[in-house]
């Protein structure tokens, strides 16, 4: 569904990413794991259109959207719960969804959209009318899913949604991963927390400093050597 | 006593039309959180290609109106593409470092600020170069109508044309803020004041959304001064640079990026000097105002805005 081939990125003179390649099937959830530093939010940012990468392809679903704006890709059916959640504090939870199906015009639809997330996350519709800045950091990553949901998007890619979160609710939030997996949505997900990530995850991907060093199944990751790369990078693997 | 209603009536009809004018300067910082210093200077060279039309012949005021907003649209889009637009891209270098580089003040606000102060200066020159005068007639209102209120035994004078420009202003100001706050454009724009990078993510175009309410603020400043200038009948090149000041005033004492904060301070504003005159005269109300806006700025950043603190860190890439 999502296939990238050697997309670099750079800020400035500084290459982020080297030349990244990564498949990502529909139906199934997709992890890039890595170390801090690796290019992993970079490559986020790039597939959403916010950075521009000045080599490689980008082609989802057939189309290529290397060079796209941010709001062309997001038409096309891809949606990034970025890295901290980037909740719209001063919006209350409500508007903050209606914010993600900014590009909708079907309002009934739109409505009803917003009731079925209140179903499945009722702390957020006990919050409605709340801003969403007062909200706690699990509340405003369900949010943020939530949010990125609204557009009703083909895939989703997701930036770390456990960082900075308490483990009862980075399980939680894993729990939505696995849900949403099941429904049939596509995830791109990047993460640190590779045990979790295991439990959600088909296939793997390792990137360390701007490349792809790693691919294979969950099982594949057992390898103690491996996760410890994933973690804290080559340098200190054992 | 009555000289204090009478005084205070003023004040409040005064300080409507402020609030009109730090509406549009207000809300263009909370965009682009920049401020447009360029911003009196827009609606002071639409108003004076209107006073150059109003001299070809018997033109109606409603057509310089509509010339003056039509002509402050335009002027607000090369202000815009100027100073605040994204940078053309040189083909082939791109420029990523600053789409994440999102905190605080950088060196790009302040070339925007120095460069709208530039373009101020530019049309000012224009301006002065397009009419001969100092001072130029403009089409003014009715200035002898009055409204007579019997009110303790005297009767409280209003002019007509203030009091209908300043309803009309509290009425433009009510219907922004209802447009702000519940239409789908308006929730839009508040998602771009709070966050910029996300409200890419939701699929919003950014720039393009930007530059379209430049123009729209630009055309609604250019209104503002016609309004005024009806009212004085007459237009100097220094109008832009008073209109700034007014404005800002406004908007600082009630807190920039706030409708309900420019209300306040626009009415602050217009009661402080109509009774620092009273007091005071002509030189002291200057005195007043400049003391009421630091004394407001040192005690608490503008009165009735909610401080826009973000509630996360918006450095996204990990370094």
């Amino acid at each position: 569904m999502l296939d990238i081939r050697d997309l670099a990125t750079a800020y400035g003179n500084i290459e982020a990413l080297k030349g990244v390649s990564l498949t990502a099937e529909a139906g199934k959830v997709t992890c890039l794991l890595g170390p801090n530093g690796a290019g992993k939010s970079t490559l986020m940012l790039s597939l959403s259109g916010i950075l521009k990468p000045h080599r490689g392809s980008i082609r989802f679903q057939g189309e290529e959207l290397l060079g796209k704006s941010a709001s062309y890709i997001v038409s096309r059916g891809l949606a990034l719960v970025p890295e901290n959640r980037l909740v719209f504090p001063g919006l209350t939870v409500r508007e903050n969804l209606l914010a993600g199906a900014y590009k909708r015009r079907d309002s009934a639809a739109i409505t009803a959209d917003i009731e079925r997330f209140f179903e499945r996350f009722p702390r957020l519709r006990e919050r409605d009318h709340q801003l969403a800045g007062t909200l706690s950091g699990g509340e405003q990553q369900m949010l943020a899913v939530a949010r990125a949901l609204m557009s009703r998007p083909k895939m989703l890619l997701m930036d770390e949604p456990s960082v900075g979160l308490a483990p009862m609710i980075v399980a939680e939030i894993f729990q939505i991963i696995e849900q949403l997996h099941l429904e049939g949505t596509s995830i791109l997900l990047v993460e640190q927390n590779v045990h979790m990530a295991m439990r959600v995850a088909q296939k793997f991907y390792l990137m360390e400093r701007g490349s792809i060093s790693f691919s294979g199944k969950a099982t594949d990751l057992r390898d103690d050597h491996l996760i410890q790369r994933a973690y804290l990078g080559q340098r200190h693997a054992a | 006593m009555f000289e204090w209603i009478q005084t205070s009536i003023d004040g409040i009809v005064d300080g409507a039309i402020y609030a009109l004018i730090g509406l549009g300067l207000s809300l263009s910082y909370s965009s682009l959180r920049r401020l447009n210093l360029a911003y009196g200077a827009i609606a002071m060279l639409a108003a004076y290609c209107g006073a150059w039309v109003a001299f070809q012949g018997e033109i109606s005021m409603v057509l310089i109106a509509l010339i003056v907003i039509g002509v402050a649209g335009l002027i607000g889009l090369y202000v815009e593409q100027l100073c605040f637009a994204k940078p053309l891209q040189v083909s082939g270098r791109i420029d990523n470092a600053s789409v994440t580089a999102d905190a605080g003040i950088d060196q790009r606000d302040l070339v925007a600020l120095a460069s709208s102060f530039a373009i101020w200066m530019q049309l000012e020159q224009l301006a002065i170069n397009m009419l001969p005068r100092h001072m130029n007639a403009f089409p003014a209102f009715d200035a002898d109508a009055t409204v007579l209120l019997p009110l303790m035994g005297e009767q409280l004078i209003l002019r007509l044309d203030r009091l209908t420009v300043a309803v009309l202003s509290i009425m433009l100001i009510t219907v922004i803020h209802r447009l702000i706050k519940g239409s789908r454009v308006g929730l839009a724009w508040r998602a771009i004041a709070e966050h910029r990078m996300a409200s890419h993510l939701m699929g919003i175009s950014v720039d393009r959304f930007q530059t379209v309410i430049f123009i729209l603020l630009s055309s609604l400043s250019g209104f503002t001064a016609f309004l005024i200038l009806a009212i004085e009948g007459q237009v100097t090149a220094m109008f832009g640079m008073w209109m700034l000041l007014k404005g800002l005033t406004a908007a600082m004492l009630g807190g920039l990026g706030s409708v309900l904060g420019v209300m306040t301070g626009g009415l602050m504003l217009g009661l402080t000097e109509a009774w620092a005159q009273v007091f005071f005269g002509a030189i002291g109300r200057e005195f007043a105002v400049y003391a009421l806006l630091f004394l407001t700025l040192t005690l608490r950043s503008g009165l009735a805005a909610r401080r826009k603190e973000q509630h996360f860190d918006r450095r996204v890439v990990p370094r």
